[in-house]
């Protein structure tokens, strides 16, 4: 193999990426099937790369700066996936962005951010991958941008979000490359001791930031609400979970060694289990099916971050495995939304109704990843959940309760939307709803099948794709693939899951609709002024930054004005005192100036007489 | 042989009025120029012959042996620029041949004004030349008397008032002088420079020494209207015709107060501490109450007058901080002030007599209509202000280096700070003259012609060179301040 051939990845997304940019607006669908043609020829490559090695270091710039790219198990299944869904979806936008704007910009974004993904996965030096994680901003910017007239706002949240994440995590490389004394990420080993913690802190924000977990999160709802909707597929629910889970692996599994006593782990774990409950209690509620899914893309980012938070082998093959199932089931229930967008022109849950009947295969996708999201067995969604009970387990029961109580709400919540959008009665204007397009259905089904295929045979992917990540020598001679699992905790999960299925029943009875189910949990005592404040944005992190740097702001501009006033004013006023004062003394009396002349001479004469 | 600065103007006056009136008329003016243009080039040609040989035998008629040293030539020079100026400024603002001659009288305004522009440039090269008190004396009374006369050559009754407070300010500053020069005469039996310095170090104690000092500075601040004895400046600066403003205020206070007073410092006192506080503290006066008092005047000239009691005040300033540096400077500064001061000079008299005003405050938009004043005033002011990389910037920069580095550091913040209000009321100038809207009634204003525009052009041309050609000056203008210590 061409050692080059290391570039293609990277080269091929961005070369395309560029040449996007060129056509015609009316050439939207020209350009739409270029990029599914572009990302089908990336996918064959990256498959072909799968389960390669390969490395390449070029020097650039001073300061023993270099370019160096790595090409090994964990890079190539990353770019894999990718390269999976960056294809199915471009199928999909063919259909679904058909009579978009800006057709050429997003086909662009999306190539763009396709190659940078590959970049920063494929980067071997700390500067290189920052540079490529940071270009996400642009494209992240504009494909939101995009989306409606009223997208700026959102689009400069995330951007804003990002960006402090992103600077959070130039400051960990910054300590890390200090402390390591190299840049290169396959030679750093740092053990956790004071100074290396802090930069770890650092580097995770960074990381957990781009999978989207709380604190960071806040711009993905109104995204999904503004962005189109292929973009939530693609980036928020697949690529920024990968790029951030993948690195968030990187430095608990390479360049720091993550172990059960070090205070992080705890402290991941808590963030995980914050990030599934508050997030999962949020989607719960939700009246909007983009809205509501883009809240589970938040939760189950805290699975993962529980899971590779344990620091125990069975916990991070649970993360990671949750990972890309997560990215699986998420873009498939997107793609579903979508569908539903499409069709029945609304993803307001209060308009739809019965969509059954009328779109059977979308339901059936939806119901698949809905089960696989829920964790009900035999879908993939079960088994990673499962072997991050079990890591969770091991540290202690609490972590386990969170996660498991996740489930339930997680489980209620899909109960709720499936039964708000596919069942009951048909809403009164959709007669007319059709199946969505063939080329929407695929990637749909493609997926669903697989979340069925990596549930029913796990020992594929966890044998192929998870494990060896971490290798033998961490996995002493454990296989996490296959059915063991004991009977107890499975037993609980089911019962979990049908406590979720009577709770629903019993809130759709009450309410006399599916959208209504979870109105009991919404309108209860304690929950129900919570859930108001947090509906009004009021814990939003974005906006009490917001409000606090209006503080500042005032604060400075006061201190601008103050400055102001003394230069403008004091000054001014000041100096016009002394001037009109000389005015007033110059009379044009000569005697008056005589007088003064003489006054000097006197004054001069005894200085000059008295001094020397 | 440079005693002929002073023979050749005389002569040149014989002859002028001679009586072949009409001729000699027209005449006038390009003598004086010429006699502007030699001394111009003869000094660029130093050293030559003309500056080493020894007296002929018409300048043996002098009773004083004349001293030069690089100062002369920068004052020569100075004279000679500012001298030219004052003459096209002349021709251009003084129209005598239009009047009607009264048989009998003396109408001739300009021949009369120009003659007597040479007598004052002639006072002030023996000014320049003169190496004992009493030569020094008799020329910078004739340099006084020209003067008188130059400002009330319009006739006004401002005029008037102007030249007889500066008369009686003067004589206040004549006396003064007088006196100690009696004194020191009395101590030293002599009045040249250097035996008068020697008798000063032997009885340096001395009251009657003393006294004489005191009164001979008090006398030179007199002349050069520093605060508090400058109540005549700004009448006389105001009320003067254009052309005797430009050679006022350039250069005649300039030569006999600054000039003198460095030469007297130099050469007869010395520095002392008493002597050098008092400089900084009158320079320090005069730069911020001249600066502040610029702020309040809408007369554009006298606006112009108390900003020349600020420049005067930077000069005296550099003289106190009494190291090398604050000399080359101060010197440096007046040279500078000399260019930019007439410049603005020349430029309010082409505005004055376009206009026919000098209160700012009817003025406005005027750039517009007279681009190239309105640019050339930009050129002067900036350089006043002290804005690199104008000639201005570099002398005050001088100057307060070496306050800072003599230790005076108050003294360097307060002429930073005098900068700034310099900038400040010559903002306020440039906005209310120049730009902005154009003022009613101005709908049919003219460019001033090419008798003023040359000197303005010439003049901004090199307040630039000076400024962007600092580094080659600064070998050949500079550095051979050193030798005058």
């Amino acid at each position: 193999m061409s050692i080059n051939f290391i570039f293609e990845p990277i080269a091929l997304p961005l070369a395309a990426g560029i040449i996007a940019l060129l056509f015609r607006r009316e050439q939207g669908k020209a350009c739409a099937w270029f990029c599914t043609a572009v990302t089908a020829a990336h996918l064959a490559i990256a498959t072909y790369l799968f389960g390669k090695e390969a490395s390449l270091t070029l020097p650039w710039g001073a300061f023993g700066f270099e370019f160096s790219l790595k090409l090994y198990h964990f890079s190539g299944f990353i770019m894999l996936a990718a390269a999976g869904f960056g294809f199915l979806i471009s199928l999909y936008s063919t259909a679904f962005m058909n009579d978009r704007r800006f057709l050429n910009q997003y086909y662009a974004y999306f190539l763009l951010t396709l190659g940078m993904v590959n970049g920063a996965v494929l980067a071997d030096n700390l500067i290189v991958m920052l540079f490529f994680w940071e270009s996400l901003l642009l494209t992240l910017f504009g494909m939101i941008i995009i989306g409606q007239p009223q997208a700026f706002k959102t689009a400069v949240k995330a951007f804003i979000i990002s960006g402090v994440a992103d600077l959070c995590m130039m400051v960990g490389i910054g300590m890390t490359i200090y402390m390591a004394g190299t840049m290169t990420m396959s030679q750093i080993h740092l053990p956790l001791d004071t100074w290396s913690s802090v930069a770890f802190v650092f580097l995770m924000i960074g990381a957990i930031a781009k999978a989207g977990a709380m604190p960071f999160h806040s711009w993905i709802p109104d995204a999904a609400v503004d962005a189109p909707l292929p973009f939530m597929a693609l980036v928020p629910a697949a690529l920024e979970k990968l790029l951030g889970i993948y690195f968030l692996a990187r430095i608990s599994l390479d360049l720091f060694v993550l172990n059960p006593r070090s205070w992080l782990s705890p402290l991941l774990m808590v963030i995980g289990c914050i990030t599934i409950l508050l997030a999962v209690m949020m989607a719960l509620i939700q009246r909007d099916y983009k809205r509501l899914l883009s809240f589970h893309a938040i939760s189950q980012v805290g699975y993962m971050i529980l899971g590779i938070g344990t620091a125990v082998p069975v916990g991070i093959v649970g993360g990671l495995f949750h990972m890309i199932n997560h990215a699986m089931y998420k873009s498939c229930l997107f793609l579903s939304g979508g569908a539903v967008e499409k069709q029945a022109g609304t993803t307001d849950l209060a308009k739809l109704g019965g969509l059954r009947a009328q779109m059977p295969v979308t339901f059936i996708c939806f119901v698949v990843a809905a089960a696989s999201i829920s964790g009900v067995p035999p879908f993939n969604g079960f088994i990673s959940k499962e072997l991050i009970y079990d890591g969770a387990l091991e540290r202690h029961w609490l972590y386990y309760a969170a996660a498991l109580l996740g489930s339930f709400l997680t489980a209620a919540s899909f109960l709720k939307l499936g039964h708000a959008a596919y069942l009951g009665k048909p809403a009164a204007n959709h007669s007319k709803v059709q199946e969505a397009p063939a080329a929407m259905l695929i990637p749909m089904i493609i997926i669903a099948v697989l979340c069925l295929v990596f549930g029913l045979w796990n020992a594929l992917p966890l044998n192929n794709l998870i494990q060896p990540i971490l290798g033998e020598a961490r996995l002493e001679g454990h296989t996490f693939a296959g059915w063991h699992f004991s009977v107890t905790l499975v037993l609980l999960t089911v019962l979990v899951l049908i406590g979720a299925f009577l709770n629903h029943i019993w809130g759709a009875k009450r309410a006399g609709n599916g959208l209504g189910a979870a109105d009991h949990i919404h309108y209860a005592p304690v929950l129900h002024p919570l859930y108001d404040k947090a509906e009004r944005r009021l814990f939003d992190p974005y906006e009490i930054g917001l409000k606090i740097v209006r503080v500042i702001a005032r604060i400075a501009w006061g201190v601008d004005r103050g400055i102001d006033y003394l230069y403008d004013t004091v000054a001014v006023k000041v100096t016009y005192a002394f001037t009109s004062g000389i005015r007033k003394a110059h009379t044009g009396s000569l005697l008056a100036y005589l007088s003064w002349s003489l006054a000097g001479l006197i004054v001069i004469i005894a200085l000059i007489m008295g001094g020397i | 042989m440079p005693v002929l600065l002073i023979i050749v103007p005389l002569l040149a006056l014989l002859v002028l009025n001679l009586p072949w009136m009409r001729l000699m008329n027209r005449l006038a003016l390009w003598v004086g120029l010429i006699l502007c243009l030699i001394q111009f080039f003869l000094v660029l040609h130093s050293p030559s012959f003309f500056w080493e040989a020894p007296p002929l035998w018409l300048g043996r008629l002098f009773l004083f042996a004349p001293s030069l040293d690089y100062l002369s030539l920068v004052m020569f020079l100075a004279i000679a620029i500012v001298g030219a100026s004052a003459l096209l400024v002349c021709r251009y603002s003084i129209h005598d041949l239009l009047e009607p001659v009264k048989p009998g009288a003396c109408s001739h305004k300009r021949f009369l004004v120009i003659n007597l522009l040479i007598l004052a440039l002639t006072g002030m090269n023996g000014v320049v030349l003169a190496n004992d008190l009493f030569s020094l004396y008799v020329f910078l009374e004739i340099t006084a008397v020209a003067s008188y006369i130059l400002i009330v050559a319009e006739k006004g009754r401002d005029a008037f008032e102007g030249a007889f407070k500066y008369l009686v300010m003067s004589a206040v500053a004549t006396a003064l002088i007088l006196a100690a020069i009696a004194l020191l005469m009395l101590t030293a039996g002599d009045l040249s420079y250097a035996n008068i310095k020697l008798a000063m170090s032997a009885s340096s104690d001395s009251h009657i020494v003393l006294a004489a000092v005191a009164m001979l500075v008090v006398g030179l601040f007199i002349k050069g209207g520093l605060i508090p004895f400058h109540g005549w400046l700004p009448d006389a600066y105001s009320a003067a015709p254009a052309a005797v403003s430009v050679l006022l205020a350039g250069i005649v206070t300039k030569t006999t107060g600054v000039y003198t007073l460095i030469r007297i410092v130099l050469s007869v006192i010395g520095f002392s501490d008493t002597l050098e506080n008092l400089l900084l503290l009158i320079g320090a006066a005069s730069m911020l109450v001249g600066a502040l008092a610029a702020l309040g005047q809408s007369d554009f000239k006298r606006m112009l007058a108390y900003s020349s009691i600020s420049q005067v005040g930077y000069m005296v300033l550099g003289l106190g901080a009494g190291t090398i540096l604050g000399l080359a400077g101060s010197i440096f500064h007046l040279f500078n002030h000399a260019i930019f001061k007439s410049l603005l000079f020349v430029n309010a008299a082409a505005v004055e007599q376009q206009t026919g005003t000098r209160d700012m405050n009817r003025m406005g938009g005027i750039a517009e209509k007279m681009p190239v004043t309105g640019c050339t005033s930009i050129i002067a002011f900036l350089s006043t202000a002290g804005i690199p990389p104008l000639a201005g910037f570099w002398s005050k920069l001088i100057i307060i280096v070496a306050l800072w580095q003599s230790g005076h550091i108050a003294y360097a913040v307060l002429a930073i700070l005098a900068s700034l209000l310099t900038l400040a009321y010559f903002l306020s100038m440039q906005r209310r003259v120049f730009f902005g809207k154009l003022a009613a009634g101005f709908e049919n204003l003219k460019e001033a012609n090419v008798w003023i525009l040359i000197p303005a052009c010439v003049l901004a041309a090199i307040t630039i060179g000076v400024g962007i050609g600092i580094p080659w000056l600064f070998e050949t203008f500079l550095l051979p301040i050193r030798s005058l210590l």
